[in-house]
């Protein structure tokens, strides 16, 4: 004789028992919290590379803003730039133009998505 | 035998198995995986609602236990049972709530949300399902859970085993003291 045997009726009541019905509205939250989650509007790579540019650029920023005579360098540099790339002219103005057009029209393409679910 | 009490008969004709609707979930079928929830989502609540005697929370751990089973769906061991997988899962996540609770308070763990459904008042309904979840309700919650996995997944010892992350031997010492005091509670 075996235990099994020995428990013969508790293990037929066991077999006999039903689950319990899972609550109303359990299925929905699960579904919500799963599937239909909405997709977070940046994905972790993309925040850590915005925040990362951001530092460097306060970095950057707070080395030129702490250099000595940095408001008149600033204004100097500023102005040869200026006019070594020939900003002050209207050709120079229109490729801009051109450029920033472009830029924006190819930032307005989308692609299909090819899926659906994105494990995150 | 019980094992067939953990899933719910599919709707449409056409039974497809774990692997199929899991490799068609991270495929981005989103129907893929409202079928996995729809199998599992009883058998997994059952587990949660024994082993935390408590409707609410069990509601928490089962969403959370398929939240978490979907971020990490991409890491399912193919060949594996998905059934063991969220199981482990699910009681992990118990554990874990049970311990908060333990740390939080210095009495013993509260009993059902309900406590005027005790085993003496159900006993005299004379309703055996409910005497018998009763008095699964009493037991230590090493047995509580060792008998409800026994009840969701059957014989299937190793299986268990692997959810409560014990030997082989010890499950099976546990649940024949669990149906020990059972069949104690049981006996008129």
């Amino acid at each position: 004789m075996t235990h099994d045997d020995d428990f013969a009726d508790l293990d037929r009541m066991l077999a006999a028992l039903p689950l319990e019905d899972a609550p109303v509205g359990l299925r929905a939250r699960i579904l919500t919290a799963t599937v239909y989650r909405p997709e977070p509007a940046m994905k972790p790579w993309e925040i850590w590379l915005i925040g990362t540019f951001v530092a460097l650029a306060v970095w950057l920023g707070w080395l030129v803003a702490t250099a000595p005579y940095a408001g008149e360098r600033f204004v100097d540099t500023a102005n040869r730039l200026i006019e070594m790339g020939g900003l002050t002219s209207v050709t120079t103005f229109l490729w801009l133009a051109v450029g920033v057009s472009a830029a924006w029209w190819v930032s307005q393409l989308t692609f299909p998505s090819t899926r659906r679910i994105r494990i995150r | 035998m019980a094992a067939a009490l953990a899933v719910d008969p599919p709707v449409a004709a056409p039974v497809v198995d774990d692997q199929a609707l899991i490799d068609a979930a991270l495929a981005g079928r989103s129907d893929a995986f409202e079928e996995i929830v729809v199998r599992y989502e009883r058998a997994v609540y059952n587990l949660a609602v024994r082993t935390l005697r408590d409707a609410t929370e069990a509601q928490d751990a089962t969403q959370e236990a398929f939240f978490k089973a979907y971020r990490a769906l991409n890491t399912f061991r193919p060949g594996a049972k998905f059934s063991t997988w969220i199981f482990t899962i699910c009681y992990r996540l118990c554990c874990d709530r049970l311990a908060k609770r333990k740390r939080f308070s210095n009495d013993e763990l509260p009993d059902r949300a309900d406590p005027s459904a005790g085993p003496a008042a159900l006993a005299e309904r004379n309703d055996e399902a409910l005497r018998l979840r009763a008095a699964i309700d009493d037991l230590p919650e090493k047995y509580r859970t060792v008998v409800t996995l026994y009840h969701l997944q059957g014989k299937q010892y190793e299986e268990i085993a692997s959810v409560l992350n014990l030997p082989l031997g010890t499950v099976k010492t546990h649940l024949f003291r669990a149906k020990e005091q059972l069949r104690k509670a049981l006996t008129p």
